[in-house]
C-alpha cells in the first residue's frame, strides 16, 4: 500500500467534492438552514396546534340534584370537578362547550357526523344521591366515537369531571354520617421526581442525538460515495484512474477517507445545528415542556467519539454499493434499502425495554446507540463495560464492509458493467438457457430466499393440522428445503453431481468428519449456553422445545425426524446447491460464510440461527475441503443425533446422567454441558482434526483460481 | 514493445451466453511506429486495449508491454503506458493543470522533473489558455488535449489511443493526429484504435484488422494493400469484413 497515493487521491476527492454545489448544499448549507427553519416553523405553527374547545351535548340535566351541583349558572361544569394534577379546572372547562337543548337521538346523530365530540346522558331513573348498594341501575352514559382522537380526549375529560363530582357526593354522604373523608382514605400519594434538570435533559437528548447521528452519518456518506464511484463511472474518469499506477486498494482507501470525512462533517454540523436550535426552541417553550434544557456539554464528546466508527462503517457500505451501481441514478435507488435495513437497528434500541447488555451490544449499530445513550445519560460504568464488545463488532463490520468495497473495485463485471437495463426475466432466461456446470451466485441467493419463503409457507400450512412432531419436522425438510434445492439444481446446473458434491470422499475423511462431529459436540453445547446467556429464550419458546421430547416417540423415530432428515435435506440444499453457487464468488471463505448465513436464517429463532450459523461454518469447511457432501451429512447426522439421543435419554429426569456428573451435567437453566476438562480435550481434538482437513488438497472453482492469481499480483490482500 | 499472443477474453452475456470479446488475437508493435487496431464497433478493440492497460484480465493468452507481463507485473506495465480513451476521462471539477499534476504525482514524479515537464507539454499541445479552466467548461477537443497531456506526463514509451478522435471536430481531430505523428517521431510506440479508415491510412505504419474478436489481417499497410490488390484501405477493410461475415454465415448455415 502506497500511502502517498492514498493521500493524493484523498485530497483530490475532497477538493472535487468541495467544488460540487450539490454536496456543499447537502453537507454545509442544509443543516445550517433546516433546523432553524423547522424551529421557526414550529413557533408559527404552535398557535394552530393549541387545543380547541370541543362540543358536548348533555341530555337529562333535569334529573340531577341541586346539591352538589354539577353545572354552574353559566352552563359550565363546576371547575372544582374538572381540576387535575396537570390542568386547572378553569382551563379544562374552557375546552368543553356544553349544550343542553338536544334530545338523545339527535345528539347521537350529531356525534356520528362529527359535529359534536361527546354526549353525556343521564338516563331516566338516575338518582345521583341514591344510597350506595340500593340498586341505582340507571347510570350516566358517555357516548363518544373511538375512531376520532378528539372524541376520545373529550370522553376522557368528561370522565374526570364526573369522577370529581361523584367523589364530592360521596364525601358529602360520609360527612352527613359523621365520617371525615380523610378517615376513609388509607393514604395519600406524593410523586417525587428525583431527576434534576440536567438528567431530564440528558434523557431527552439521548434519544434525539443517536438517531440523528446514524441517519446523517448514512446520508452524509451516501451522496459523496455515489458521486465518487457511480458518478466517476458515468463520466468515464474511473477508467483513467484504473489505468494509473494507483492500486485498487489505494483508490478505495482514498475514496473511503473522503466519504468518511464528509459523513463526519455532516453529522457534526447537523448535531450542532440541532443542539443550538433545540435549546432555543425548548427554552421558549419552557412553560409547556417540562424543563428540557440545552444538551449537556459532555454529550458532544461522546458523539465525537462515536461518529468516527459509525462514519467508517457507513462510508465503506456506501462505497461498495456505489461501486456496484452503473450510474448515479441507479446508485440512488440503493439508498432506500440501506435505510430500511439500518432504521430498525437504530429505532429499536430507543424503546425503554431495550437495555444495554452483552447480547444487545453485539448487534451492529444497536450496540452503538445503546452505549451512546448510556454515556449521555451519565451511566459511564455501564457504557464502559460494553465498550469493548461494541468496538469489536463495529470494527469487524467496518473491516467486512471495507473488504466488500475493495472487492467491488477488483471486479471487472462491476467496474465495466454496461448500462443495461436490469431485466429479471432476461436474467432467468439466461440462466436456464446457458446453464453452467454449477449454479451461479444469483441462483444461490434465489435458492436461499426460496427455501426461506417455502419454509414459511409450509410451516404456515401445516400449523395446527398435525399433532405428530415427526410429520411436522419431516414435511418442511422435504418440501421446503430439499424440493426447492433439487428443482433449482436441475433447472440451472448441468452438472448435478458436481453441484450437490455427490462424490465419495476418502474413507479417512469420513472417519475424521465423524470424529469431528463427536469432538465438536461439547463446543457446540458451550456455544449454545453462551447464546442462551446472551439472548435468553422466551419462556413459551423454551416450553415448546421441552414438549418435543415430552412424547412417547421411540428414539429411532426421533432420530429420523431430527437427525437423518436434516442431515440429508439441509446438506443437499445448503452445502450442496447454495455453497456451489457461492463458490463462483471466487472466495472459498465467503462462500462458506454466505451459505452458513442462509442455513442460520432457515432456523427462524434467533438463538437457533446463531448456533446453526456456527455449525454451518464448520460443515461448509468440511464439504469444501473433502469435496463431498457425505462428510457434511455424516457430521450433521452425528451432531444432531447426539443431541437428540441425550435429550431423549433425559426426557423424564436427570437420573440418566447419574454417575456421569464428572463428565456431563444438566440443568434447567443451562441445559446439557460438559465439564471443562472434557471441553478442553474436545477443543484440542477439534483443532487437530480441522488442521487435518486444512491440509487436504481441495478443488478450486475457476473464480477462486482467478482470484488467487489476482491476489498473487498484490492488487488485493489475500482473502481465501 | 508490445507482444500479444493468443489473447482471449470471454464473459457471460445475458443475451448471447458466454461471449468471446477476443478469440486468440496475436500481434506485435514496435517503438517509433504507429500500430493501428482497426475494426467496426464491438470488434474487440477496446477489450484488447483494456487488457494491455491492465484494467481487464485476459481469459487466456499472453501480453507483454516493454517486457512486462500484464497479468504478473501490472504495476510495471502501468508505468510503461499512457492511455487516452474516447470519453477523455477528464474530471469536471479540476483544471487542466491540476489534473495533469495529479496524475504526474500518482506516477511518483518528483516536483523538479514534473513541473518543467508539464510546462513543456502545455506549450507543445498549446494548452496555455485552458491551463486554469475547469474540465466542465472545456470543449471536447480541449478535454482530449488534457487527456493526452495526462497520458504523456510520465513520459511513457507506449501510448494507447482508443478511438481518440470520436466526437472531435475536423480541426481538433487533425491537431490530434499531428500530435500522434510527432509522438512517433519522438520514438514512442503508439497503439491507435479506430474505425475511421482515413485516419489509419494517414497515420499507421502497421495495422491489424479485427472483427468479432479475431484478427483477420495484420501487417504493414503497404504490404496488405499489395497482397489484396487494393489501393484504398477503406475498400480493403470492407472486403475483409464482408468475407469474414459471409464465412461466419456459412458456418452458421452448416451448423444449422
Amino acid at each position: 500500500m502506497n500511502w502517498s497515493n492514498v493521500k493524493l487521491i484523498f485530497f483530490r476527492e475532497v477538493r472535487d467534492q468541495l467544488r460540487d454545489r450539490r454536496t456543499l448544499f447537502m453537507i454545509f448549507v442544509l443543516p445550517m438552514l433546516l433546523y432553524p427553519f423547522v424551529g421557526i416553523s414550529f413557533f408559527q405553527l404552535s398557535q394552530f396546534m393549541r387545543e380547541h374547545p370541543t362540543e358536548v351535548i348533555i341530555v337529562g340535566r333535569e334529573r340531577l340534584p341541586a346539591e352538589p351541583a354539577l353545572f354552574t349558572a353559566e352552563d359550565k361544569f363546576l371547575s372544582a370537578w374538572a381540576e387535575t394534577a396537570d390542568e386547572s379546572g378553569e382551563d379544562a372547562n374552557k375546552l368543553l362547550n356544553l349544550r343542553f337543548d338536544v334530545p338523545l337521538d339527535e345528539a347521537r346523530d350529531l356525534l356520528q357526523e362529527g359535529t359534536v365530540q361527546a354526549v353525556l346522558h343521564f338516563p331516566q331513573g338516575f338518582d345521583a344521591l341514591a344510597i350506595a348498594g340500593s340498586g341505582n341501575e340507571a347510570i350516566p352514559e358517555i357516548h363518544f366515537n373511538s375512531a376520532k382522537r378528539k372524541s376520545q380526549v373529550t370522553a376522557a375529560r368528561l370522565k374526570r369531571v364526573l369522577f370529581g363530582w361523584r367523589q364530592a357526593i360521596m364525601f358529602g354522604e360520609l360527612s352527613r354520617r359523621g365520617i371525615q373523608p380523610q378517615d376513609v382514605e388509607p393514604f395519600a400519594l406524593a410523586e417525587m421526581d428525583v431527576a434534576d434538570e440536567s438528567l431530564r435533559s440528558a434523557a431527552f437528548w439521548s434519544i434525539v442525538f443517536p438517531f440523528l447521528l446514524l441517519i446523517w452519518a448514512l446520508t452524509g456518506a451516501f451522496y459523496p460515495a455515489i458521486d465518487l464511484c457511480a458518478g466517476e463511472k458515468e463520466r468515464g474518469t474511473l477508467e483513467t484512474l484504473l489505468a494509473s499506477p494507483a492500486a485498487r486498494g489505494e483508490i478505495v482507501w482514498g475514496k473511503l477517507l473522503t466519504v468518511m470525512l464528509f459523513s463526519f462533517v455532516t453529522v457534526s454540523l447537523n448535531v450542532a445545528s440541532v443542539g443550538a436550535t433545540g435549546s432555543f426552541v425548548l427554552g421558549k417553550f419552557q412553560s409547556t415542556l417540562p424543563n428540557l434544557g440545552s444538551p449537556p456539554p459532555l454529550v458532544y464528546l461522546w458523539l465525537f467519539l462515536t461518529v468516527i466508527p459509525v462514519s467508517a462503517l457507513f462510508s465503506a457500505l456506501c462505497l461498495a454499493l456505489a461501486a456496484f451501481a452503473r450510474g448515479t441514478k441507479e446508485g440512488q435507488y440503493y439508498l432506500m434499502p440501506l435505510f430500511l435495513i439500518t432504521l430498525p437497528l437504530v429505532v429499536l434500541p430507543m424503546s425503554p425495554s431495550f437495555e444495554l447488555n452483552l447480547g444487545n451490544s453485539l448487534i451492529p449499530l444497536t450496540g452503538i446507540v445503546l452505549v451512546l445513550r448510556a454515556a449521555i445519560e451519565g451511566d459511564y460504568a455501564l457504557a464502559l463495560r460494553h465498550l469493548a464488545p461494541v468496538a469489536a463488532v463495529t470494527g469487524l463490520c467496518c473491516a467486512l464492509a471495507f473488504r466488500w468495497a475493495v472487492d467491488q473495485f477488483s471486479k471487472e463485471s462491476v467496474l465495466f458493467r454496461e448500462s443495461e437495463r436490469l431485466d429479471l426475466w432476461l436474467r432467468i432466461k439466461y440462466y436456464l438457457r446457458h446453464r453452467g456446470a454449477t449454479p451461479p451466485v444469483a441462483a444461490a441467493v434465489i435458492g436461499g430466499l426460496l427455501i426461506l419463503l417455502a419454509q414459511f409457507g409450509v410451516n404456515f400450512l401445516i400449523a395446527g393440522k398435525t399433532r405428530s412432531i415427526v410429520v411436522a419436522a419431516l414435511v418442511p425438510q422435504l418440501f421446503a428445503v430439499l424440493a426447492p434445492a433439487l428443482l433449482l439444481t436441475f433447472l440451472v446446473a448441468k452438472n448435478v453431481r458436481g453441484t450437490l458434491s455427490l462424490k465419495l470422499p476418502k474413507a479417512w475423511s469420513l472417519v475424521a468428519a465423524a470424529l469431528l462431529a463427536v469432538a465438536f459436540h461439547p463446543l457446540a453445547l458451550e456455544v449454545n449456553t453462551l447464546v442462551q446467556q446472551l439472548y435468553p429464550l422466551p419462556a413459551e419458546t423454551q416450553q415448546a422445545y421441552a414438549q418435543i421430547f415430552d412424547t412417547d416417540l421411540s428414539l429411532p423415530l426421533m432420530l429420523l425426524a431430527f437427525a437423518v432428515a436434516p442431515a440429508i435435506c439441509e446438506e443437499l440444499a445448503f452445502r450442496g446447491f447454495i455453497l456451489s453457487g457461492f463458490r463462483h464468488l471466487g472466495h472459498k471463505r465467503l462462500a462458506i460464510l454466505f451459505s452458513s448465513i442462509f442455513f442460520g436464517l432457515a432456523h427462524f429463532v434467533l438463538q437457533q440461527s446463531i448456533i446453526a450459523c456456527v455449525l454451518g461454518l464448520v460443515i461448509g469447511y468440511l464439504v469444501v475441503q473433502t469435496g463431498s457432501i457425505l462428510s457434511g451429512m455424516v457430521f450433521h447426522f452425528i451432531h444432531n443425533g447426539l443431541l437428540v439421543t441425550l435429550s431423549w435419554l433425559m426426557r423424564d429426569s436427570v437420573p440418566a446422567l447419574h454417575g456421569w456428573e464428572w463428565f456431563i451435567t444438566s440443568s434447567a437453566e443451562e441445559g446439557l454441558r460438559f465439564q471443562w476438562p472434557a471441553v478442553a480435550f474436545a477443543a484440542a481434538i477439534t483443532l487437530g482434526l480441522l488442521t487435518y482437513f486444512r491440509r487436504l488438497p481441495y478443488e478450486k472453482s475457476p473464480e477462486e483460481s482467478l482470484q488467487e492469481s489476482i491476489e498473487r499480483q498484490g492488487i488485493l490482500p489475500a482473502w481465501r | 514493445m508490445i507482444f500479444v499472443r493468443n489473447l482471449t477474453k470471454s464473459y457471460a452475456d445475458l443475451r448471447r451466453g458466454e461471449f468471446f470479446a477476443l478469440r486468440g488475437i496475436s500481434f506485435d508493435a514496435y517503438a517509433g511506429q504507429i500500430f493501428g487496431l482497426l475494426g467496426p464497433n464491438g470488434a474487440g478493440k477496446t477489450t484488447a486495449l483494456r487488457i494491455l492497460s491492465t484494467m481487464l484480465q485476459p481469459s487466456s493468452g499472453t501480453a507483454r508491454v516493454n517486457g512486462f507481463d500484464v497479468v504478473r507485473e501490472p504495476d510495471m506495465v502501468r508505468h510503461q503506458l499512457g492511455f487516452v480513451s474516447a470519453n477523455t476521462g477528464v474530471y469536471d471539477r479540476m483544471t487542466a493543470w491540476e489534473m495533469v499534476e495529479y496524475f504526474g504525482r500518482l506516477y511518483g514524479i518528483p516536483d523538479e522533473v514534473l513541473l518543467p515537464r508539464m510546462e513543456d507539454i502545455f506549450a507543445r499541445l498549446q494548452m496555455e489558455e485552458i491551463r486554469d479552466r475547469l474540465g466542465a467548461k472545456m470543449s471536447t477537443g480541449q478535454k482530449q488535449k488534457v487527456s493526452i497531456a495526462r497520458a504523456l506526463v510520465h513520459d511513457p514509451p507506449l501510448l494507447i489511443f482508443d478511438e481518440a478522435t470520436s466526437g472531435l471536430d475536423v480541426l481538433s481531430a487533425r491537431s490530434l493526429l499531428n500530435t500522434i505523428s510527432e509522438l512517433r517521431g519522438m520514438g514512442k510506440c503508439v497503439l491507435y484504435s479506430t474505425h475511421i479508415m482515413s485516419e489509419a491510412e494517414k497515420l499507421c505504419d502497421r495495422i491489424a484488422v479485427i472483427h468479432r474478436g479475431r484478427i483477420l489481417e495484420e501487417g504493414a499497410l503497404d504490404r496488405l494493400k499489395a497482397e489484396h490488390d487494393e489501393n484504398d484501405l477503406e475498400e480493403l477493410f470492407h472486403k475483409l469484413i464482408a468475407a469474414d461475415t459471409s464465412t461466419e454465415a456459412d458456418r452458421h448455415a452448416v451448423a444449422g
